[in-house]
């Protein structure tokens, strides 16, 4: 029994050796050997967000879906919980995380990450009718912020010690501030666009004051070499006008970075 | 975008997360129930270490938040063997999270199948052995039935606790029905900012649990027959 | 030949012993009261009896065959012991009727679950039904509870329910019926119906071992009575020899606290 044991043991660290040895082979191959590209993705127009087939489109959709098709594998999109981006790709049930991700250093430290390709900023969310109240950085120090936790947004207040209330995602941040459970709520302009404002359940809120600029990048795994093939194929695209294109189709032409 | 305009939308993708969340409670009873009678027996068993390996699964698993088994069991094979076991895709998480709640509700059942076979009198016993039947004769003609009346309060409050922790599922990014009423607050096949899409899951929970209660309340009149 | 032989028979449970070298014997026919004090091991000797309990050492025979010799391996006590079960029949202090079942359900389950092992058991299905349900309606009625047939337990009184007991371990023609305290947990006014029916079936020279707390009872109806104490047999013989002129101390002891109350 004791030698059965030991034995399954030794066949268990046998094989897990074996697959971290091909985890060292390059994650590129481990990608195309299998091939299928899984992007992690939340629900963010315009970067990845569902058409009325259900099908994923956005302008980081699109842009994946291209980038596969260069790697010459097949593209599955798949919804995560946005806390638990790393464990996913560190876990593999995930191959990168494209989703309009801000470049924080947490998100650096956690994974090997393209150059940037677009630009955004954390903007101030408040009624509407204190808008007047507060106009700069320094009018705001007294109020009580609600952001997503593990955000760009949350590491700007902490940056200015302004009070945080560490929600669990953006549009619950938002909830705060209607609620009035927090007087303001930091988020993506490019979220703030889509939610605030005429037309949207948060017709009495408005966004304001950008606190910082930021850049959009995609994370893949720590060490992975699909990073550096990724910043190769967005020259290439950026050279040859599909980039451009894209970013036409979904109106952030503005914000894409191309020097 | 008005709020007619928003309710098919909505709707429909509810109904797409409610389906989901249908599968995973059915599931689970299926797999749950079998697995907590296998349990309760193993624990009942005069071999002790079996017993003593089963109230440690018990103890673990009833001790410790599902939550923490869903990522455990979904993530640990890819973090610390490089295996993605599961598969990234909605499949794999629905595999992942059908496993988890099929190993967290068998050691709750087993505990209330043990509870309630033990609870039968002994005399129950020892009138049949008198009488000369044989010991399946004994559980299935006198005992089960008794047992059934016995644990039929318990398991359907475990069965609508269950109809309810499903949302639980969403923690590895799992569809279901919460999962899909939170994605319009924060934007989603164009409707953004939408709180109302969540709180109207509520509805959902309520008309299953209401059927499950009448459900449970039928059974249990269909036993009153005997105390 | 005596019906039942009991030689010899121990019994422990941890260190206490409870049955110490118990031996005694009884006719066909004949009535067996078994008093005593609590714990003096009365109710653990019909359980050993019924083998509900394995002695330690002891020799049970019936009808001369003997179904225990406690010198053989464990194995032994377990084969065939439903069939060995079924020398003998047992009537509970607590009734331990099957609730889900009717009066009439009771009595007949244990024997259409026999009925399954006959080899024309397939063929003949319906005919053994309506003979064993005939049967039962019989032994009810007989008990006076003709009215009663299709009740559950819990619709019935503590007399009405032991009285089912009585019926439910009748039918399967057991060679000696053993009661263990059947009034015990009965109100006192719901004594006298089960006394009767005891009584009656003694008139029928029914065989049976009475344990019982009802002196007056088992004086009448036994021919033979055993008083028991720390788990031996105290003292032994004629009804009235025992009751009306004790020789044992403990036994002048043990009835006269009776005659007070």
């Amino acid at each position: 029994m004791k030698k059965l044991i030991a034995m399954l043991l030794c066949l268990v660290l046998l094989a897990v050796s074996a697959l971290s040895l091909a985890e060292a082979a390059g994650d590129k191959d481990y990608v195309v050997g299998k091939g299928k590209l899984i992007v992690g993705i939340t629900d963010f127009e315009p970067m990845d967000y569902k058409d009325e087939n259900g099908e994923w489109i956005g302008f980081d959709a699109d842009l994946a879906r291209a980038f596969a098709a260069a790697l010459g594998v097949e593209i599955e999109f798949q919804e995560i919980d946005w806390d638990n981006k790393a464990l996913e790709l560190n876990s593999k049930n995930i191959d990168c995380v494209w989703n309009g991700m801000t470049l924080t250093d947490e998100v650096l430290a956690a994974m090997t990450c393209s150059k940037a390709y677009m630009n955004n900023a954390q903007v101030v969310i408040l009624p509407a009718a204190k808008l007047a109240d507060y106009a700069t950085v320094e009018s705001i120090a007294s109020l009580t912020f609600a952001a997503e936790a593990g955000s760009a947004g949350e590491a700007v207040l902490n940056d200015l010690g302004y009070a945080v209330n560490a929600v669990q995602n953006q549009a619950a941040a938002l909830m705060e501030v209607q609620a009035g459970t927090s007087d303001a709520a930091v988020i993506d302009a490019l979220m703030a666009a889509a939610m605030v404002g005429e037309g949207t359940s948060y017709a009495d809120l408005c966004y304001t004051l950008p606190l910082n600029d930021e850049q959009y990048g995609v994370g893949f795994r720590k060490d992975s070499d699909l990073a550096a093939a990724l910043d190769d194929f967005l020259a290439a695209a950026l050279a040859d006008g599909s980039l451009m294109a894209i970013a036409e189709t979904y109106g952030v032409q503005a914000a894409l970075i191309v020097e | 975008m008005s709020f007619s305009e928003q309710f098919p939308i909505v709707l429909g993708s509810l109904n797409t997360g409610f389906l989901q969340t249908l599968r995973l409670f059915f599931i689970t009873l299926l797999g749950a129930i079998p697995l907590g009678m296998v349990l309760a027996v193993g624990e009942m068993s005069s071999f002790k270490p079996l017993r003593a390996v089963i109230r440690t699964l018990v103890w673990i698993i009833r001790g410790s938040p599902l939550m923490i088994q869903l990522l455990i069991i979904f993530y640990f094979p890819g973090l610390v063997f490089q295996t993605p076991l599961w598969g990234g895709g909605e499949s794999g998480r629905f595999a992942a999270a059908a496993v988890a709640f099929v190993i967290n509700y068998a050691c709750y059942f087993c505990e209330i199948f043990r509870g309630g076979i033990q609870g039968i009198p002994v005399g129950q016993d020892e009138a049949g052995m008198v009488l000369g039947m044989k010991p399946a004769q004994i559980f299935f003609r006198i005992k089960l039935l008794q047992v059934v009346k016995a644990i039929l309060p318990p398991i359907s409050n475990e069965i609508i606790t269950l109809i309810k922790d499903t949302s639980l599922a969403r923690i590895i990014a799992l569809q279901e029905i919460i999962w899909a009423g939170q994605s319009f607050m924060k934007g989603s096949q164009g409707i953004s900012g939408a709180i109302w899409p969540l709180f109207f899951t509520g509805v959902y929970y309520l008309v299953a649990t209401g059927i499950l209660t009448i459900v449970f309340a039928k059974l249990e009149k269909k036993l009153s027959f005997f105390r | 030949m005596a019906i039942l032989e009991v030689e010899n028979i121990r019994k422990s449970f941890g260190s206490v012993l409870v049955l110490d070298d118990i031996s005694f014997s009884m006719e066909k026919g004949t009535v067996l009261s078994i008093i005593g004090s609590s714990g003096s091991g009365k109710t653990t000797l019909l359980r050993c009896l019924n083998f509900l309990e394995r002695p330690d050492t002891g020799i049970i025979r019936v009808n001369g065959e003997t179904l225990l010799d406690a010198s053989f391996p464990a194995r032994d006590f377990q084969r065939n012991i439903r069939l060995k079960r079924l020398h003998f029949g047992l009537v509970f202090q607590s009734f331990n009727l099957f609730p889900q079942y009717t009066a009439l359900e009771n009595v007949t389950l244990a024997e259409k679950l026999l009925a399954q092992e006959k080899p024309d058991w397939k063929e003949k299905k319906s005919e053994y039904h309506r003979a064993i349900e005939e049967h039962g309606r019989e032994l009810l009625a007989e008990m006076g509870l003709q009215d009663r047939m299709g009740n559950y337990p819990h619709q019935l009184s503590g007399g009405q329910c032991q009285r089912v007991a009585i019926a439910r371990a009748l039918a399967l023609n057991p060679d000696i019926l053993c009661f263990d305290e059947p009034t015990s947990a009965l109100d006192p006014e719901l004594t006298g119906e089960v006394l009767r029916v005891i009584r009656g079936l003694a008139e029928r020279h029914t065989t049976m071992i009475i344990v019982t707390h009802e002196m007056a009872f088992a004086r009448d109806v036994a021919d033979e009575v055993i008083f028991m104490d720390g788990g031996k047999i105290c003292e032994q013989g004629d009804p009235k020899e025992v009751f009306g002129n004790p020789k044992q101390e403990r036994t002048k002891q043990f009835l006269s606290r009776f005659s007070e109350t």
